[in-house]
């Protein structure tokens, strides 16, 4: 007796070890994985929103949490500014400035910026554990681990995680999961401790990402759900109601969210669900107290008026403007067509568009096609927390339909439900069936059978965990001896499978390292030997402005540039990433679009210095300005009608086109003089003509292209970055501006006279 | 003197007339769209009232043809955004706003004489006489095959000619609620009638068909195809071959989302079978009871050891299928399993 105790015991020892070391290996893995941009090039902050949060974070350390609070930038939004403490989600930057400060209180001194390029690897670390604890409660630890794995390297996650890109997403999807796992362990217990837990991983959430809302919305969906099913317990109601004052309460005190919770449309379906269910604990409450005839009139009436009364008040509330009403960005989840029409600011942006099944297969490839399966056992096998993850994966799935970013709220689910069906399969099939006992010797034989793939340790360790896990879990249940599937067929399913996984592990490190490692600040290609250029043309650029113009100087910009400019080049910008002001932008866009004149005019307006263009004619780098062209043009048409017309830029038979056929507006806007100036003297190559765009791939319309009110600044090696200055005109009143003839031949009278006034002034 | 006073006189009078023409023709137009919001023009309303200075206002004429003999199937659906317009036009703008603009419709069944008169032989068009517009002169078109010719467009259209800005109100469509309500009071009314056998809302298999068929709509990219309306397939225009798949990875055609959630629905179902196949396994040490609550596995009466065999064949065959078909998308991609 004593015996088979210690070994259990020391069985328990042993899958505590492994799981330990399993999710260990799966933080590794999740963390190295990750490190490409690192490896290939430096430790730099990626692309766009990364370089306003590393701005925000440094300004913090430096100034303090209270100064970044109350901290107005000056330098952004010219010459509106912004108010940065309360428009931000101040999650990242404090998480960060933590880490920061404990490694200086240990003496261990490392810059601000190596703290948030390797935050977000850090935090997969972190998720996959989450999502361990969370498969955990749903299922069995097998699956947890699976799901672990899985999550750690799925592309769908990696490609907002890896070094460099520190952006909200990278500890939002942590946070995330930890507080669906506190939700659901609370759930299970009905205890007021893992209610208030779930809620302060919850304000965690909301102090690090605007996709908190998702929650607020999910969990109470979780909660009708079960009501409607039946499944309405005690537990329900004091894990709910807790959560639920504490969650607004405390998300209430991000600056940025503020009133929101009491305030807007997207939070009103918690606070029905919190109405509701104090009527059904009322109605379980009153059912043994009173007579059935009392009940029905009390509840059935009784609920149809409140009901009633809850919908006309939170539509007077809505018509009063005490309730803000859905925003446009929740519309557009719903209604595809919305935002292309009412608001091309979202539509505009890439990360919005719909998802094709490619970029599914892409970002999930097995676990998409196994999620379904563990989705299925999930409902075969339905409990209250079960009913959770249903709700989550279908809701999901249906968000990442809508657009691609929301992939990534969707990838957590898929992990978690394919680590179940996997866990499911290899549950019953790696149990090995003539020896009941002696679970670790077998094992360990196991073990070194799989010890010949050592390209993939987490794939490895997660076959290992199951067989050890199988006999704690399985064994004790099934008989045994006289199932159906022979050894042979099992061993052979559980080698493919185990392929598959294999094929997993792969593919999600040929995606991390070929489409989301790039810094996009930093562009490579390769020559025909398969030599690696570096074009290092922004940072150049950005570098340039920093050393060669003056500490107050407006850099006008697209709204893309912003944050880089700011954060790189430190100076100010007039719009940038954070698109709040569409006013703004649609008159940067106007300036853009505007023949040289006009935009002078609104140049002068805004006090603009120098103008900075992105041109990838030379080299053929396709996300340049020219190309996002129609998007300004577009902009300044929903603000300017009268001015900016979309279809004066089209040539004669509507293409857009800045090459032979391009119209006249087109040839002498502000955005194609900057973008073409001089290139017509330019070959790209020993066999083109010159002005050859290889971006767009023809030779551009107009070559001879002179400048009258901007010169040329500077222009990087790739000509990928050119950038303007704004001439300050000399100041003649008998010459107006607007009559300096530009064509040849009016020019030279234009010159004639001003010299015969010269002389006879002289 | 004298021959000289009855001509000023004439003169006079004239400039009286057409000063009165001018007004005359307004209060016309507006008696004329006081029942109902655009003129009907024929061939001597159509002289007076657009092609004769002097006027003041501007006219928006759709030319048109309804009679069910013309073969024009878009023409009715630009009517009725145009008549959206100017319904709207009529009652919502201001009192001054409707004396500048009119809404007119020439239909070719009524007044052949003005197409050829204006050199039209399609329709629908939509022509803005300016307010100046002189007799001979070609007024301003709006480009449908560009900016489309729904009320909201044409809105637009008419506020950059003539600045008069028209709030367009759409009655409201009651298809949508109308099918809605339909189909719940026949899903309630379903439920109604089997009030006494409510066991199917519990069945777990039909609610996991369920789920598993939003998955598999979503992840083959239905909603992208609901918003961006691909075609069906494409034919290769030199070899008149069709080909299902599309050749890049930002485009997708609806018959390879078909194709692509078959197989994604095909490699679950090879999974369910190879876990069928060791549930059945087990449930048959445990007398049945399971396959009572179960009745999909009561399906497979095929022994396990097929089953499982099968399973793993769909999983292996469709996922190579479908790793296969990605790769004819993604160019470069290295991995294959089974078929290249």
């Amino acid at each position: 007796m004593t015996s088979i105790t210690a070994s259990r015991s020391s069985q328990l020892g042993a899958t505590t070890l492994l799981t330990i070391v399993i999710l260990a290996l799966a933080w590794f893995v999740g963390f190295a994985s990750r490190l490409f941009a690192i490896v290939r090039f430096e430790s730099i902050i990626h692309e766009f929103d990364p370089w306003f949060n590393y701005r925000a974070t440094h300004h913090m350390v430096q100034h303090g949490f209270y100064k970044f609070l109350n901290w107005f930038d000056e330098r952004a939004w010219y010459p509106l500014g912004r108010i940065v403490g309360g428009t931000v989600y101040p999650g990242l930057m404090v998480t960060s400035g933590l880490i920061h400060w404990i490694l200086d209180s240990l003496n261990f001194h490392v810059h601000i910026r190596e703290v948030c390029v390797f935050l977000a690897p850090t935090f997969s670390g972190l998720t996959a554990i989450a999502t361990y604890l969370l498969t955990k409660e749903l299922w069995s630890p097998g699956a947890g681990l699976f799901a672990a794995c899985f999550i750690a390297i799925s592309p769908g996650y990696t490609s907002r995680s890896v070094a460099g890109s520190y952006d909200n997403e990278g500890i939002a999807i942590f946070a995330l999961q930890f507080t669906y796992y506190l939700w659901v362990k609370s759930l299970k217990t009905g205890s007021i401790m893992w209610a208030s837990l779930c809620a302060l991983s919850y304000f965690y959430m909301v102090s690090a990402w605007g996709g908190y809302v998702f929650i607020i919305n999910l969990i109470p969906l979780h909660a009708l759900a079960l009501i409607v099913m039946g499944r309405y317990s005690s537990r329900l109601f004091v894990s709910y109601t807790s959560f639920y004052c504490l969650a607004t309460i405390l998300s209430m005190q991000v600056p940025f969210v503020g009133f929101q919770p009491v305030r807007t449309s997207e939070h009103m379906p918690a606070f029905g669900v919190f109405g509701l269910l104090q009527i059904v604990a009322l109605m379980h409450y009153a059912r043994n107290r009173i007579t059935r005839q009392q009940f029905m009139t009390l509840f059935v009436g009784g609920l149809t008026i409140l009901g009633g009364l809850a919908v006309v008040v939170y539509f007077a509330l809505v018509w009063g403007g005490y309730v803000a009403p859905f925003s446009g960005r929740f519309y557009s989840l719903w209604d595809t067509g919305y935002a292309k029409i009412h608001i091309p600011i979202i539509a505009s942006v890439s990360e919005h568009q719909p998802t094709t099944w490619v970029s599914f297969f892409f970002d999930l490839h097995i676990t998409a096609a196994v999620f379904p399966v563990g989705l299925w056992y999930c409902i075969k096998k339905v409990n209250d927390e079960r009913v959770f993850i249903i709700l989550y994966a279908v809701s999901a799935v249906y968000f990442a339909g809508v657009m691609v970013r929301l992939m990534l709220t969707l990838t957590p689910a898929v992990c978690v439900l394919a680590g179940i069906g996997f866990s499911y399969t290899f549950e019953k099939y790696l149990k090995d069936e003539e020896t009941k006992e002696r679970s670790s010797a077998q094992s360990t034989n196991t073990k070194d059978e799989k010890l010949y793939d050592k390209a993939a340790k987490n794939v490895k360790s997660r076959v290992l965990f199951d067989n050890v896990s199988c006999p704690v879990s399985v064994c004790n249940a099934a008989d045994g001896e006289e199932t159906a599937v022979s050894g042979n067929v099992r061993t052979v399913i559980s080698i493919i499978l185990v392929i598959f996984l294999l094929m997993f592990v792969v593919h999600a490190t040929y995606v991390t390292s070929n489409a989301y490692s790039h810094p996009s600040v930093v562009l490579q290609s390769s020559t025909s030997n398969g030599d690696r250029i570096i074009m290092d043309d922004f940072r150049e650029a950005y570098h340039w402005l920093r050393e060669n113009t003056a500490d107050d100087a407006r850099i006008m910009s697209w709204w893309d540039y912003g944050y880089q400019i700011a954060g790189m080049a430190n100076r100010t910008t007039l719009v940038d990433n954070n698109t709040w002001n569409n006013s703004h932008i649609a008159l940067v866009g106007k300036a853009m679009s505007s023949n040289e004149s006009a935009a002078y005019e609104i140049m002068t307006e805004l006090d603009v210095d120098y103008i900075l263009v992105i041109f990838g004619g030379v080299i053929g780098y396709s996300g340049d300005d020219i190309n996002k062209f129609l998007w300004m043009v577009r902009i300044a048409q929903g603000e300017h009608p009268k001015d900016i017309r979309e279809e004066n830029y089209f040539t004669a038979s509507g293409e857009y086109s800045t090459g032979a056929g391009a119209s006249e507006t087109m040839l002498n806007c502000l955005m194609y003089k900057m973008s073409y100036y001089r290139f017509g003297e330019t070959r790209v190559g020993y066999n083109q003509a010159g002005g050859f765009d290889r971006t767009r791939g023809y030779v551009i319309g107009k070559k001879d292209i002179t400048l009258e009110y901007i010169e040329e600044a500077y222009t990087t090696e790739n000509w990928l970055v050119r950038i303007y200055k704004r001439k300050k005109l000399p100041n003649r009143p008998t010459v107006k501006e607007a009559t300096i003839p530009i064509k040849g031949k009016k020019a030279a009278q234009g010159k004639n006279k001003k010299g015969v006034i010269r002389t006879a002034k002289a | 003197m004298r021959t000289l006073l009855p001509l000023l006189l004439a003169l006079f009078a004239i400039c009286l007339a057409q000063q009165q023409t001018l007004d005359e023709k307004v209060q016309n137009l507006a008696d004329l769209t006081a029942r109902q919001s655009i003129v009907k023009f024929n061939m001597d309303k159509w002289k007076n009232l657009v092609r004769m200075q002097p006027r003041n206002y501007s006219m928006i004429v759709m030319f048109t043809a309804l009679s069910p003999g013309v073969n024009c199937p878009i023409c009715k659906p630009a009517y009725d955004e145009f008549m959206i317009v100017a319904n709207s036009h009529r009652y919502t703008s201001s009192e001054s706003d409707r004396k500048k603009v009119f809404f007119g419709i020439v239909d070719y069944e009524d007044a052949p004489q003005i197409f050829q008169q204006m050199n039209l032989n399609t329709a629908p068009i939509l022509y803005h006489f300016g307010a100046k517009l002189s007799a001979k002169k070609r007024p301003e078109q709006m480009d449908f095959q560009r900016q489309g010719f729904d009320a909201d467009a044409i809105g637009r259209f008419v506020q950059d000619q003539t600045e008069v800005h028209i709030r367009v109100i759409r009655p409201p469509n009651y298809t949508a609620p109308v099918v809605i309500a339909l189909f719940v009071s026949l899903l309630l009314g379903m439920l109604y009638v089997k009030r006494n056998s409510l066991d199917f809302l519990f069945n777990r298999t039909m609610w996991g068909f369920v789920c598993m068929a939003i998955t598999f709509i979503f992840m083959s990219g239905q909603m992208w195809n609901h918003i961006r309306g691909p075609p069906f397939m494409i034919t290769n225009p030199n070899t008149k071959e069709p080909s299902f798949i599309h050749g890049s990875t930002q485009f997708q055609l609806i018959a390879e989302t078909y194709i692509v959630g078959i197989l994604y629905a095909l490699v679950a179902v090879g999974f369910i079978c190879v876990n069928e196949a060791a549930d059945q396994a087990n449930g048959k040490d445990k007398k049945n009871q399971q396959k009572k609550a179960n009745p999909l596995s009561s399906l497979f009466s095929i022994p396990a050891n097929t089953l499982a065999i099968v399973g793993l064949v769909f999983i292996c065959v469709f996922f190579s299928f479908l790793l296969s078909v990605f790769r004819s998308k993604y160019r470069g991609y290295p991995y294959s399993f089974l078929f290249s």
